[in-house]
């Protein structure tokens, strides 16, 4: 049988997973140049101010070595961490879950269709009431006000995705033997979601860093409780060191995940 | 030539591979019922390589959704070795127009897919998937993606896809309808060699007559409102079969006539 594949093949293929392979030096400089010029702003304007209005960004420099040398800019931030992890573990594993769930079967959906559309629009902050009564002044409390957060970026972003998911795709998958919801879901509606359902998760663990500040409001340590303590003190450069912390962290976390997540969607 | 390469057991049960018996299909329009299909009866014989022709909006899709189970018929049935088809099984080889592959498996993957889930051990798999990639000449293509791959190269794969569970009947909505004329032709010569090759019965759907003429070895034609079969047309052509040939023209020439009859 002669079989000839001489076809046009699209050789575009990128190496996914390659985080450096997106930097170009051109946009590197403007960035570069752009911080620059934040900083000389900055400096002007906290030249004119007295400090507990606006530090220099040296004094900033100055303090995140003091809090870093003291040791108290790790407790703050392991405390921190502490309540990070389970809250975004928890909120993104039942936030999708919930997202499958509903996106899939029209009953569940219907139920539950009324008692989403009142909870959706509740902030995670009005919950520590509800935080503190059920689980105390503690991480787990504070894991409940981040979980909340995720929850509902992940429901959505899943709940979205899932739709989508072709008919067609299910039905070739039930000719070729897949029998049963659970099978469908796993063989083709998770993966064929997954682009939507990791764009959810991203999105989820980057509000999971900001919704920090407001899981320590009501007294649980870590780098919140800092920044809302020095802001009390009018202490502006131990509010923008812990600022500066959690921006760095969220930076972290987005590249090793957005690294991951091409390594997922390298068919794409 | 595999044409009607009957076993025996089927030979004297009598039982044709396929029995389009009698199927009609009402939709609720929003113009009220629309009547899609009225006692459509076809058999097709175990080996055999049958195509449905029409013009478009005879229903031709829907018969196809019917046969595979993804749609039920309002009257009638459809029954494959004697067992009626209500819902898609690993019986039933679906190609569709727009393949339809998953995006998110290697070719080799997807050809798998239905290994998989039907159980097959990890060795015998990868040794069956190799094979019939050879067999659609796919071979050195296993662990590309199908977004690098081309129309008629994603369309191989979703044949071998459909073959790998092994179905007593391939069936294929307007298979080569998305990809351009001189792919189209060799895909054509591909799926003819296949069937030889597998001796597999295949029911065909397409609104190409010519198309339908060069692979058949009957042509069903169907009219419109209602969608039904018009006429069943015998392909008595020697294969290969060359559009030059007197038989050939004249066999085309009456399946045209019959539909725009």
């Amino acid at each position: 049988m002669a079989i000839d594949v001489t076809e046009d093949v699209d050789h575009t293929t990128g190496t996914p997973g390659d985080v450096l392979a997106d930097i170009d030096g051109r946009r590197a400089l403007r960035g570069l140049g752009g911080v620059l010029v934040f900083l000389l702003v900055w400096t002007g304007a906290s030249l004119t101010q007295p400090s507990y209005v606006l530090p220099t960004p040296f004094a900033v420099a100055e303090t995140s070595y003091a809090q870093a040398a003291s040791g108290e800019l790790f407790v703050a931030l392991g405390n921190s961490v502490l309540h990070w992890v389970p809250g975004a573990v928890f909120g993104t594993g039942l936030g999708i879950a919930a997202g499958i769930a509903l996106a899939w079967s029209p009953y569940l959906d219907d139920v539950s269709s009324p008692v989403v559309r009142v909870l959706r629009p509740v902030p995670p902050l009005a919950l520590v009431g509800f935080a503190i009564a059920w689980f105390g002044i503690n991480h787990a409390g504070a894991a409940f006000i981040i979980a909340v957060g995720a929850f509902w970026i992940n429901f959505y972003a899943t709940y979205g995705g899932v739709e989508g998911v072709s008919e067609d795709l299910l039905d070739v998958a039930r000719s070729l033997g897949v029998q049963g919801d659970l099978d469908l879901i796993r063989t083709v509606v998770v993966p064929a979601s997954l682009p939507e359902i990791t764009t959810g998760i991203r999105t989820g663990i980057g509000r999971c860093w900001m919704l920090v500040v407001a899981s320590e409001i009501f007294g649980v340590p870590g780098i919140g409780r800092r920044i809302l303590r020095a802001s009390n003190n009018l202490q502006v450069d131990v509010v923008i060191t812990y600022i500066l912390v959690l921006s760095l962290m969220f930076l972290l976390v987005d590249v090793a995940f957005r690294a991951l997540q091409r390594r997922a969607l390298a068919w794409r | 030539m595999a044409m009607n390469d009957v076993t025996p057991d089927e030979e004297e049960a009598g039982v044709p591979r396929v029995r389009i018996d009698g199927v009609g299909k009402r939709y609720e329009g929003s113009n009220g019922p629309v009547q899609a299909l009225e006692g459509v009866s076809v058999d097709v014989s175990a080996g055999e390589f049958v195509c449905i022709v029409g013009p478009s909006g005879c229903g031709k899709t829907t018969l196809f959704r019917i046969i595979a189970g993804l749609e039920s018929a309002t009257t009638g049935s459809v029954s494959l070795d004697g067992d009626r088809v209500d819902a898609p099984s690993t019986d039933l080889g679906l190609v569709f127009q727009e393949y339809h592959l998953f995006p998110w498996r290697t070719v080799a993957g997807n050809v798998g897919f239905g290994l998989e889930q039907t159980g097959v051990a990890a060795a015998e798999r990868e040794r069956r998937v190799r094979k019939l990639l050879d067999l659609v000449g796919l071979d050195g293509f296993a662990d590309t993606y199908p977004r690098d791959l081309s129309g008629g190269m994603k369309q191989r794969v979703a044949l071998a896809r459909a073959l790998a569970v092994d179905p007593g009947l391939l069936l294929m909505d307007e298979p080569f309808g998305a990809v351009d004329a001189q792919t189209k032709k060799m895909l054509q010569d591909e799926l003819l060699d296949i069937w030889t090759e597998t001796g597999k019965t295949i029911l065909f759907v397409t609104h190409d007559v010519e198309e339908a003429v060069k692979l058949a070895d009957r042509v069903v034609v169907m009219g419109k409102d209602p969608g039904h079969v018009r006429e069943t047309v015998e392909v008595a052509v020697e294969r290969p079969r060359s559009r030059s040939d007197e038989a050939f023209g004249a066999t085309y020439e009456r399946v045209l006539g019959l539909i725009e009859g």
